[in-house]
């Protein structure tokens, strides 16, 4: 009974079943993969995210770690300062890519659990009638209400560090991701072979982790590069309030020193340059998900 | 009519009444003495335990809850630790100000967006099309900092066209200061307004061309009125809907934009003062600036539900 209830849900869901073992759906879900990257911009932006994580990994073999003061204070962009330097004599260069560490890891790691929570809140939401009802109302209050200033408050009162505003942003980022995940789930949950697997004995909890998960992975993937790049957003914006980690360099972090020291008319390559990763990295992140979205669901591709 | 003022009411009770209920738990059970918080340096136990008896920190979790509502309700926001003042004047002091500028950004995108949707939307696959498109997604990666800063250094400070900081010019008068407002609020609303414009417009076009696509549109062709006619009259009117609706969602993330311009520009709305809050780790002006905040969203959702429901000619109220 397995297998069959498999091929209709890949016939009609047309969602890749990742977690598939036989042979046959392994080799339906390789074209998708194929088709993905066959997209100029979709292989561009996965080229360019691939790009970042080897400049977060590899930051102490590109540029020394910045702190101290340097004689150089406020140089524009030179041989040997690339992206200037600062107030204080520090290289932007060496900011910019030791901030790639922060981004990346909040981002990875926050999105990461809104995708734990959102796909658990969701899919129960989804399958479960009483859920649903509190699920929904909790996740209109959570989309209704200002995000940053929320977040602000809290970063405030823990003691910022990187892990408590991974928690932070992550707590809150769940919600559009339960949003997806839900509407998606009440279209496989209305499906015939849910009903089959019911009227077959199956638990609940074996139909929505083996029946209805594997039919919103392909939804997880999109939500989870949608939300890496909000999270980046996030992370980057509650470092220029000055509640970053005091510890770790981060792109807002050097965007809150030009704003601090009083050099952003002057000093335009202390704010261009961190802007611009901040811009590359969302902008990656967003056009990916959004590719992977357009080849997951072929309806869409002719509009 | 009524019946669906009160619902929307409620909902909005409950949405602030939530907001207000996860910020008063989520802040005691993070890790941390209330008076750690409040007093820097070296306290006895004894001044420790006189301070949270002065605070009514010491009673029970509940009934500081429910104090803690009365006080709310009452329009009590406590007192700032920093400037011995209460937090309720600060807020209202400031709020005026992020209201003028989130507001009038509003109206801004609402009012651009849409030709720029529609005009994409019947130029489909042009040229144009394409532009939007790719702003569209852009528009997602623009950090609010980056936009105000490049702004500020370039209209600001280079060319000195506008205002590099404050709301107003103090010494000026009648319609002097009014022009003076006008000025300063220029670059601050233009850096909220860039991030959310194509976004906003791509959404719109993408309603647009739904609704151009309808039978009521085709039936209004066959009628031989004007393109124009069908576009403007028939088609906008129900376009326009899902994206009010949208513009409405988008509130919160466009009140946190408001915060970030604030703090670039100097602008003396309540983002300021969060960001001046957090460098003091003033924190009743923090829940309080985040409950304020919370509120006029809610209520400008609200606003835009009630609208929609009088703009939609399929909802009879």
């Amino acid at each position: 009974m397995e297998p069959r209830s498999r091929e209709r849900e890949v016939g009609t869901v047309s969602a890749p079943v990742l977690t598939e073992q036989t042979a046959p759906v392994v080799s339906a879900a390789r074209p998708v993969w194929r088709d993905y990257l066959r997209q100029p911009s979709a292989w561009l932006s996965v080229t360019v995210l691939g790009l970042m994580v080897l400049l977060a990994v590899g930051a102490p073999l590109i540029a020394v770690e910045p702190g101290g003061t340097g004689p150089d204070v406020l140089q524009p962009p030179s041989g040997r300062h690339w992206f200037g330097t600062d107030d204080l004599g520090q290289d932007i260069f060496a900011q910019v890519v030791w901030g790639t560490r922060t981004s990346l890891v909040i981002g990875v790691a926050a999105s990461l659990i809104a995708l734990v929570l959102g796909t658990a809140i969701g899919l129960l939401s989804a399958y479960f009638r009483p859920v649903d009802a509190v699920g929904t109302v909790i996740t209109d209050v959570m989309l209704a209400l200002p995000t940053l200033p929320l977040m602000i408050m809290l970063a405030a009162v823990v003691n910022p560090s990187v892990w408590t505003l991974t928690v932070i942003i992550g707590v809150f980022a769940w919600p559009e991701v339960a949003r997806l995940i839900r509407s998606q789930g009440l279209v496989v949950t209305a499906m015939p072979y849910i009903d089959g697997a019911r009227v077959l004995g199956a638990t609940a909890w074996r139909i929505v982790t083996r029946e209805i998960l594997p039919a919103v992975i392909s939804l997880m993937v999109v939500s989870v590069l949608l939300t890496a790049s909000r999270a980046v957003i996030s992370e980057a914006g509650l470092s220029f309030l000055g509640l970053g980690d005091p510890d770790a360099w981060s792109w807002g972090r050097i965007l809150l020193n030009a704003q601090r020291s009083g050099v952003v008319a002057i000093a335009w390559w202390q704010t261009l340059f961190p802007s611009l990763a901040i811009l590359v990295l969302v902008l990656a992140a967003t056009v990916a998900g959004m590719r992977f979205n357009d080849i997951r669901d072929p309806r869409r591709n002719g509009g | 009519m009524a019946r669906f003022v009160l619902s929307r009411l409620l909902k909005a009770v409950l949405t602030i009444w939530i907001a207000i209920t996860a910020t008063f738990f989520l802040l005691r059970l993070l890790p941390g003495d209330p008076t750690t918080l409040m007093v820097e340096g070296d306290m006895t136990p004894e001044m420790q335990a006189a301070l949270l008896r002065t605070y009514g920190l010491d009673r029970p979790l509940w009934e500081q809850y429910v104090s803690y509502l009365r006080e709310l309700f009452q329009g009590n926001f406590g007192i700032s630790f920093r400037q011995i003042q209460p937090v309720t004047d600060i807020l209202l002091d400031r709020l005026p100000w992020t209201l003028l500028l989130a507001g009038t950004a509003f109206l801004v995108t609402i009012a651009v967006g849409i030709p720029i949707g529609v005009y994409a939307a019947v130029h489909r696959g042009r040229w144009a099309d394409r532009v939007l498109q790719a702003l569209g997604i852009g528009g997602h990666a623009l950090f609010v900092p980056s936009v105000a800063m490049l702004l500020l250094v370039y209209l600001g400070a280079r060319l000195g066209w506008f205002p590099i900081g404050g709301a107003i010019d103090p010494d000026t008068r009648g319609a002097a200061a009014n022009l003076s407002l006008a000025h300063h609020l220029v670059l601050p609303v233009l850096s909220l307004v860039l991030v959310q414009l194509g976004p906003y417009a791509l959404t719109l076009r993408t309603n647009m061309i739904e609704v151009l696509g309808e039978d009521y549109i085709r039936a209004a062709r066959a009628r031989g009125l004007s393109a124009s006619r069908r576009v403007w009259k028939h088609g906008l009117r129900n376009a326009i809907l899902p994206a009010l609706t949208l513009m409405g969602l988008q509130l919160g993330t466009l009140v946190g934009g408001a915060v970030l311009t604030e703090t670039v520009f100097a602008y003396p709305g309540v983002g300021r003062l969060i960001y001046e809050a957090v460098g003091q780790r003033d924190y009743p002006v923090l829940q309080g600036a985040f409950i304020m905040l919370a509120v006029t969203v809610v209520i400008a959702n609200s606003l835009t539900d009630l609208l929609y429901a009088v703009l939609n000619p399929r909802i009879r109220l």
